[in-house]
């Protein structure tokens, strides 16, 4: 069976009816790669392709809000620089197309470059479901382990949203220019209150924050002491595994590395005055 | 399959100009398989499902690296809904044994398995789905045995072997001079290991095909790289006479050696015959694919070079231990092509090489562009840069000490005439000195620019006594075409436009007019493989000796047409006319109408089949072990990111020597393919195991560059006649990979001042390098 709602609350009537045995799909950029290794064999689809309101972004008290069905293309004209940068970093131009922002947040790979981009920028996600409605949640309690996440077998992801003026900076590590895959990527927030938040993929079984660090940081100028020690931190806080992609001590470094770089960014265009988004 | 068209008389008006002379032996004349591959209706080897196909095979695999087969039991994968069969070594019905130089690999295994791709049945079904369900029904016993996962363990004391004979395949060696005395004399001594890795194909036409019987001839749709060989070993294999069987090769998407070792055919034969006037088809995925094919071998190169305070070569001791895998493959071809290329294009007085090729239970490994003789490129081109360093002498000026010039010997003691490797080396320079070089004072600090060179040599075909040779046959029809016929594959290199070009050249023929036959065991004779860089100038001599016996039979018909003698007449544009009286002329269809009225065959076939000299066991020497030498220089730029390893190649030139460039277009694209699988090597492709296990079977995880990774690569095309080749060409295919590879480590040396040994240098290697961080350094260490 292949369901096509044309409108989101057909979807989470189907959602409703049908759980988990529907396989939600927009892009397909996970899910058929999925099927053709024969991870997952599904016999009913709920696509959610068809569903106008899931494509727009607005701006709502202070937050930008995109719907779960924005592609990485769209996220690439955006003006924040994490959230535009990871997304031009996804796939080639065809997956980028294909690929949204709701599936990133679904498939919840540790190594989903949206998901470490909106973790930084305090993203949060609004879940739906027929019976209860929405709710928001901060994206950083969604991810809860290694493919596992908040959302409930009635509920579809519907939107994310982010504070508009935060400034933020991004770096991925792969192993190629494009259709890269990513070692480690990193990227890091401030907002107006000097509130930093930074984020990691691929250093665990989820995207994941440092806490510790971002304390250190909170409310404080940066200085190349004040970030050395964060990096420093973000090297113990993150739980890295070696793979055949890459070993734990590299990308543990790394983490260090990326910190150390992009808050030296921030600190030097704080000192040239430049407000960059 | 390349079927010649039927085509119209020549509407060329019998009193226009003759259009002045087109030498089609240089020009690039657009491929002639062009607008099917760009329009996308050229069929490859999947294509051909959709069309033909009425049963499905699938292959069942071993689940073991290495195991004994206790039992096979299909039962349950017979019950599958659509299944019709399961046939396994039983159902063969010849030597069930295939390999290229030694029959060594079962094509269905019945007592012993020793690496994952190793095939035991072959299920048939109705569709594909219940051809895969029966698959993975069919219960196989096994009783493990130790796995042999390296070479360290493969030739460890008590290791368990692969063969009754022990791991250790086999040996090549050279001998030359005293190597201890004269590096007790030589001022400097450089040693270190090379480190070289898997490598896979990659190429983007997975395995696919058809077989068919009907009860007289198996005739198989696959791709390979030499279909009368192929022939040869699926006849022994299955028990059939080789004229019983018909390979037809199907439009191919890339080969580079990967298509050298039988793929499905085998097991299309097997279901074919128990299916007589069925059509079955069979499909890889990427995954099998990679699981399955032999691949790149990884080599550890231990390298001893001494050099005179001037940096003059004293002498090379060399020791290579190469990972054969499973089965032997080319594997022995591969180490004597190690051990002739392993001081590369440089003057060595004293040279030691000892290469041993090691079973492990990894894939089989064989034919990979520029086989043996690029991973050594890696080693000598490495020893230049650390000669220079040590020397304080300029990399270009310990290479140009050392280079061989025309009349040199190489390791193998074979004089080289001419010998171009210099020149190639001074036109990569120059045109790198075009721009000037930005160097990394405008870069952020942890960015640095580095620049690399890289000279070799490549011995071209077979070589060491093999009986190569290449046949071809050429045929003019009254309406005034030509078609070649040869056995040679089109892989994707430009062979057919070679063939037809140098054809067209020889009888004076406009390109319209030239058609092509090609690999079709039935139609065309045997021209040997579409490898080790022969094609050019094998076939291509066999093209040529083919035209020139029809070009003499063209001028005897000319002549009594033009009432002159045959040397007085020039053939060109598809006329023939009196050289000093151009006017008194005759058309080319006018002269194969009246050849054939007065007997004239208008046909021709050559042989081609230069002796080259077996080297003398021990020494591996040889005075003609190649019957040529291609030289070939590099030049890379690249960016290094020293905080996190990223490499990137900024600009990339490459001059290579190729005679005399058939088709320049096709030469320049296998340059810029050549650098472009080179860069993949050097910095990022790597097939990576677990106790025999690929641990990345698909190009998720197996990373190949993008054209976001590849500088616009900048080919220099260098002429000098090679006197054995036709027209002066002698071939190009793999060198640019070999010269590539080298460049790019001798940039990132120059960039961050350490010397890389080990492959691909993605960003963690290079982290490492950069860092000196070991496998099991502290946190502290590392951050």
């Amino acid at each position: 069976m292949f369901h096509q709602p044309t409108t989101f609350e057909q979807a989470l009537e189907l959602r409703r009816a049908l759980g988990t045995d529907a396989t939600v799909i927009n892009g397909g950029t996970d899910v058929v790669v999925a099927m053709n290794h024969g991870a997952i064999h599904p016999q009913c689809f709920l696509d959610v392709s068809r569903i106008r309101s899931l494509r727009k972004v607005e701006r709502q008290n202070g937050h930008v809000v995109m719907g779960a069905g924005v592609t990485f293309s769209e996220l690439g004209k955006m003006h924040f620089r994490a959230l535009r940068e990871a997304s031009l970093s996804v796939g080639g131009p065809a997956i980028r197309n294909m690929g949204t922002i709701g599936g990133n947040i679904a498939t919840a790979s540790p190594a989903g470059d949206g998901c470490v981009a909106l973790l930084a920028m305090n993203a949060e996600v609004q879940l739906a479901s027929k019976a209860r409605g929405d709710r928001w949640m901060p994206l950083v309690d969604y991810f809860i382990d290694y493919r596992k996440t908040a959302l409930a077998d009635d509920e579809l992801i519907h939107a994310v949203r982010v504070p508009h003026n935060p400034r933020s900076r991004w770096y991925k590590i792969g192993k190629r220019g494009a259709v890269n895959i990513s070692l480690v990527c990193c990227a890091i927030s401030q907002n107006e209150n000097k509130k930093t938040e930074l984020a990691f993929g691929c250093v665990g079984p989820i995207p994941k924050i440092t806490p510790k660090a971002s304390a250190l940081l909170a409310g404080e100028e940066l200085t190349p002491e004040l970030i050395n020690d964060a990096a420093n931190l973000v090297t113990h806080e993150v739980s890295p595994i070696d793979d055949q992609r890459g070993t734990a001590t590299y990308r543990r470094a790394m983490c260090g590395t990326l910190t150390k770089r992009l808050l030296t960014q921030l600190m030097k265009d704080d000192a040239k005055g430049d407000a960059d988004a | 399959m390349i079927q010649h068209v039927k085509t119209t008389e020549s509407n060329q008006a019998l009193d226009a100009p003759i259009a002045p002379a087109d030498h089609l032996v240089g020009k690039s004349c657009r491929r002639i398989d062009g607008k099917e591959k760009v329009t996308g209706t050229a069929l490859y080897g999947a294509d051909l499902f959709p069309n033909s196909a009425e049963l499905f095979a699938s292959v069942v695999r071993s689940e073991h690296a290495h195991a004994n087969i206790t039992a096979i039991d299909a039962k349950q994968a017979l019950e599958v809904a659509g299944v019709l069969g399961v046939y396994t070594h039983a159902d063969v019905g010849g030597t069930n044994i295939h390999g290229l130089i030694r029959r060594d690999h079962p094509a269905l295994a019945s007592k012993r398995v020793r690496y994952l791709g190793d095939a035991i049945a072959v299920v048939v079904a109705k569709t594909e789905r219940a051809a895969k369900l029966g698959r993975d029904k069919v219960k196989v016993t096994y009783e493990t045995l130790p796995v042999i996962a390296t070479m360290e363990q493969a030739i460890a004391e008590g290791a368990t072997k692969l063969y009754p004979e022990g791991n250790v395949m086999g040996d090549k060696r050279i001998r030359k001079g005293d190597v201890d005395r004269a590096l007790a004399n030589s001022h400097v001594v450089v040693s270190d290991t090379f480190f070289t890795q898997t490598v896979d194909h990659a190429f983007l036409d997975i395995e696919a095909g058809t077989g068919h019987w009907d009860g007289q001839t198996l005739t198989l749709y696959v791709a390979g790289q030499w279909v009368h060989e192929e022939r040869r070993l699926i006849a022994l294999a299955l028990g059939l006479p080789v004229e019983q069987i018909r390979i037809i090769q199907p439009v191919t998407g890339g080969a580079f050696g990967g298509r050298e070792d039988i793929s499905i055919q085998i097991y299309l034969g097997v279901a074919a015959l128990k299916h007589q006037g069925k059509t079955i088809a069979l499909r890889y995925t990427r995954s099998e694919s990679m699981r399955v094919r032999h691949k790149r071998h990884a080599l550890k190169i231990q390298s001893t070079f001494g050099a005179k305070a001037d940096g003059t070569l004293t002498a090379a001791k060399i020791v290579v231990h190469s990972d054969e895998g499973a089965y032997a493959s080319t594997g022995i071809a591969v180490m004597r092509k190690a051990a002739s290329h392993a001081t590369g294009p440089y003057r060595v007085p004293n040279v030691e090489v000892d290469v041993y090729g090691v079973h492990t239970n990894n894939n089989p490994t064989g034919a990979m562009r520029g086989f043996g003789a690029c991973q050594m490129a890696i080693a000598y081109e490495g020893m230049m840069d650390r000669i220079a360093n040590a020397l304080k002498l300029g990399r270009e000026t310990v290479r140009k000490k050392n280079l061989i010039t025309s009349g040199d010997t190489v390791t193998t003691g074979q004089r080289i005439n001419p010998v171009s490797v210099g020149h190639c080396l001074t036109k990569a320079i120059q045109k790198f000195n075009d721009q000037p070089y930005p160097g990394s004072d405008s870069l952020p600090a942890h960015i640095k620019r580095g620049w690399g060179m890289s000279a070799i040599c490549f011995g071209l075909g077979y070589g060491d006594g093999f009986p190569d040779c290449s046949r071809a046959r050429v045929e003019l029809a009254d309406n005034g075409t030509a078609t070649v016929y040869t056995g040679g594959v089109e892989v994707g290199q430009g062979l057919l436009n070679a063939m037809m070009q140098i054809a067209g050249e020889e009888l004076g023929l406009p390109f319209e007019s030239m058609r092509i036959v090609a690999a079709d065991t039935e139609l065309t004779d045997e021209s040997g493989s579409s490898s080790a860089t022969r094609q050019t100038y094998f076939t291509g001599n066999a093209v040529r000796m083919a035209a020139s016996e029809l070009r003499e039979q063209v001028l005897d018909i000319a002549g009594i047409k033009l009432k002159v003698h045959p040397h007085e007449i020039t053939l060109q544009q598809g006329w023939a006319f009196e050289s000093a009286k151009p006017d008194n002329r005759v058309r080319i269809e006018r002269i194969c109408t009246e050849g054939l009225t007065r007997g004239y065959s208008l046909k021709a076939s050559a042989l081609f089949k230069p002796r080259t000299i077996e080297e003398v066991p021990g020494t591996g020497q040889s005075p003609r072990a190649f019957i040529t030498y291609l030289f070939g220089a590099h030049v890379s730029q690249v960016l290094v990111n020293t905080e996190t390893g990223e490499v990137k190649v900024e600009r990339h030139i490459a001059a290579h020597d190729v005679g005399k460039a058939v088709n320049p277009q096709s030469v320049e694209g296998q340059i810029v393919g050549g650098v472009a699988q080179g860069l993949g090597m050097a910095l990022m492709e790597e097939v990576t195991y677990k106790n025999g296990r690929i641990m990345n079977p698909g190009l998720t995880d197996y990373i190949i560059p993008t054209i976001k990774d590849l500088p616009p690569v900048e080919a220099i095309i260098v002429e000098h006649d090679d006197p054995g080749g036709p027209f002066g060409a002698h071939g190009v295919g793999e060198p640019p990979l070999i010269g590539a590879v080298p460049a790019i480590l001798s940039a990132i040396y120059d960039a961050t001042g350490k010397a890389p040994c080990e492959l691909p240098m993605n960003p963690e290697r290079t982290w490492r390098l950069i860092n000196d961080v070991r496998e099991n350094d502290t946190l502290s260490k590392v951050f």
